[in-house]
């Protein structure tokens, strides 16, 4: 179970494989939502509550997590389930509604370094939804519009409100509605491009979270590392994953 | 104090009324944290040492201590306040006058502090503005002196602020030491002070009574290393207990804190013989640095290692509020007031690896301490600890990151404010750094 900000996700693991995954709104019950999207997982995948053997929960608020037998840190979860699903990946880039974050890890998928943006959403997937907002678009537009831009106009986006007003004075210089979406992603691109750097870049890297499936974040993304990143399926998924493999290894353990 | 009809340049006049009514609010809310705190290193330790409950009583800021200082004011004693440990409180003790340590650890008052400096000035400087408004700091307003070195932006232009109300003494310190004029230029600024304190004391330092002082504070230092020394081993006693005798240094009275920690090792001594360890040996290995931590409130990164969950352990720190109170003695040859003098000068100067400094080689004498202390206790990770507006801690991270990476210690930049409201998210972050160290044990 990955308790994050925005939504719970679940991944049900047996024999090393995922046999179900589901998710449901936080909202203001993490741990209704979490119970929620456990019941739906188990459903999918034709089980019973009976049939788990470890629950791990992760994410911000994992100590609300319903069931759980034991934690795992999302920065231990990322590395683990980017190396499961790209054997190669040395780092791990994931980034959530209110949080990015930057795990450098080892073969066996052990973290062994790792960053988290400052304090602030300008770099996480909260800062498109408001900028989608003020640009009066549906956010999963956000991704192909910036694809459309022809060119590039720089925002500084030390924070969602600063940027808020950046975008706006766009909006009065008359720039198209592409143009100020790149400028977005751009933004958020440069703040997530500067933590990685400051953790050091070791290929292959990995982009998950829910962020990853935005086509105009990872544009922007790649234009600035310079590099393609890997994105594996369901890489909103990643959290919950990686906490499911480490419990796999507790039960195995005895733990 | 200076007459209340001098114009105010900085502070706001407030009415008596808020001013008490925050002081109150405050103050209760410090105590009960006070408490807290305590409570909890308590529970952290089911064999805590008996000499412990002394430091506790130490710790209360309007406890038992302000009382005493009070007293001694009545009998004319005066009271000198400082904020960096550059002011060189022997001087002050021979001249029979009691050095107290004034920067602020409340959380509440950064808030006060923000009436009059931007949110992005460093919090202790906005902490420690604020705690003067409400007049919430028994030991700042029992000062009637304060030595201000001028060490960052914020230090510098907090002694001006509090120039409003209190007589400020600014002492200049050169940003480069190793040379011989930096030396000369801070020996005179030592030596101004010494006439300053005689002249505002009305007591003369005679040679006699600085020997006295000087040989008081080596007894004090060699207590304080031998704590430090008892946590090079298996852990004896958690870092937040230790963290606290050496804090209550600042404002105790130097020869019974001397007796009380020299009383403590000797029970860790024991402990040790017994092999009571305070936590499985197999804990790992923390030293904090960056940022000074002041207590009451701004105990929660410690609190987060020591209860966290994998927990850890801090066995040692690089930081101004910590190990770098004491670690070094003044070294005199020959006890005549020039030399004394002179020797008092070079420790507070060349002593320091306070992130003002520069040289050639960068602030290389704090790289060469965290190296050392790594190897000598056995140190598995390192939090650098930097709050919000605390630029020379900020950027001399990068340099100690390489110098870390090179010898495979790892080291987390912790962020953070002068607020309790980001405890949840700093847990997070602290907790997987420990999960991270216990991997690496386990390979």
């Amino acid at each position: 179970m990955d308790l994050g900000t925005q939504r719970v996700q679940v991944v049900v693991l047996k024999d090393g494989a995922v046999v179900a995954r589901a998710f449901a709104y936080s909202g203001f019950d993490p741990t209704k939502a979490a119970e929620q999207a456990v019941d739906e997982a188990l459903r999918n995948g034709h089980l019973k509550l009976s049939d788990v053997n470890h629950f791990a929960a992760t994410g911000s608020a994992m100590d609300m997590a319903p069931y759980a037998n034991s934690k795992v840190s999302m920065m231990g979860a990322d590395a683990k389930a980017g190396v499961f699903l790209v054997p190669k990946a040395r780092t791990i880039i994931d980034v959530g509604a209110e949080e990015a974050r930057a795990v450098k890890c080892d073969e066996k998928g052990i973290m062994v370094d790792f960053v988290v943006n400052e304090r602030c959403a300008a770099g996480a997937g909260a800062f498109i939804e408001a900028m989608a907002r003020a640009l009066e678009v549906k956010l999963e537009e956000m991704g192909p519009l910036a694809l459309k831009a022809e060119r590039a106009s720089p925002i500084n986006a030390s924070c969602v409100i600063f940027g808020e007003s950046d975008v706006v004075s766009l909006i009065h210089r008359q720039e198209s509605k592409p143009e100020i979406a790149r400028a977005v992603f751009d933004a958020m691109a440069d703040r997530v491009s500067a933590m990685v750097h400051r953790l050091g870049i070791n290929p292959e890297v990995v982009l998950a979270g829910g962020v990853a499936k935005d086509p105009g974040f990872v544009a922007s993304l790649n234009r600035k590392l310079g590099l393609n990143v890997i994105i594996p399926d369901n890489p909103e998924y990643i959290g919950a994953l990686g906490a499911a493999l480490i419990a796999a290894t507790r039960v195995k353990g005895g733990a | 104090m200076k007459n209340e009809t001098v114009e105010r340049k900085f502070l706001p006049e407030m009415p008596r009324k808020e001013i008490d009514e925050l002081k109150n609010t405050v103050k209760t809310a410090s105590q009960k944290i006070m408490a807290d705190n305590i409570e909890r290193m308590k529970k952290a330790d089911p064999h805590r040492p008996e000499a412990m409950k002394y430091f506790d009583e130490m710790a209360d800021l309007f406890g038992k201590r302000p009382k005493e200082i009070a007293a001694e004011k009545e009998k004319g004693k005066k009271v000198i306040g400082y904020f960096c440990l550059f002011a060189p409180t022997e001087l002050i003790l021979a001249a029979d006058a009691i050095p107290v340590r004034v920067n602020s650890g409340w959380y509440d008052t950064s808030k006060l502090g923000d009436r009059v400096v931007p949110v992005e000035v460093c919090p202790v400087i906005r902490s420690t503005i604020g705690a003067k408004m409400i007049e919430l700091s028994p030991f700042l307003e029992q000062s009637d002196a304060l030595i201000s070195v001028l060490t960052c932006d914020g230090m510098t232009k907090l002694s001006e602020i509090l120039s409003d109300v209190k007589t400020i003494w600014g002492m200049n310190v050169p940003r480069i030491k190793d040379s011989t004029q930096s030396l000369r230029f801070w020996s005179d600024e030592v030596r101004h002070m010494k006439t300053q304190i005689e002249q505002f004391t009305g007591n003369k330092i005679t040679r006699k009574k600085l020997k006295e002082a000087v040989e008081a504070t080596h007894r004090a230092t060699k207590a304080f290393r031998r704590l430090q020394d008892l946590r090079k081993g298996n852990p004896v006693i958690m870092g937040r207990d230790a963290m606290l005798v050496n804090q209550t240094f600042l404002w105790d009275d130097k020869q019974r804190w001397t007796e009380k920690t020299e009383a403590l090792c000797d029970e860790l001594d024991k402990r040790v013989q017994r092999k009571d360890w305070v936590c499985p040996p197999e804990t790992p290995r923390v030293m904090v640095t960056g940022t000074p931590m002041f207590w009451p409130d701004n105990w929660k990164l410690p609190t987060l290692v020591e209860e966290g969950n994998p927990q850890g352990v801090i066995v040692a720190d690089e930081q101004c509020s910590g190990e770098r109170v004491l670690n070094d003695p003044v070294g005199v040859d020959e006890w005549s007031m020039d030399d004394m003098l002179n020797a008092i000068s070079e420790r507070y100067l060349m002593a320091s690896t306070c992130p003002c400094f520069t040289s050639k080689d960068g602030n290389e004498d704090r790289i060469n301490w965290l190296l050392n202390k790594v190897k000598e206790w056995k140190i598995q990770g390192v939090i650098y600890y930097v709050v919000r507006g605390c630029m020379l801690y900020a950027m001399e991270y990068t340099r100690v990151k390489k110098t870390l990476d090179k010898i495979n210690v790892p080291v987390y930049y912790l962020d953070t404010e002068y607020t309790r409201e980001d405890v949840g998210q700093m847990k997070t972050r602290v907790e997987a750094f420990l999960e991270m160290l216990n991997a690496r044990i386990d390979m």
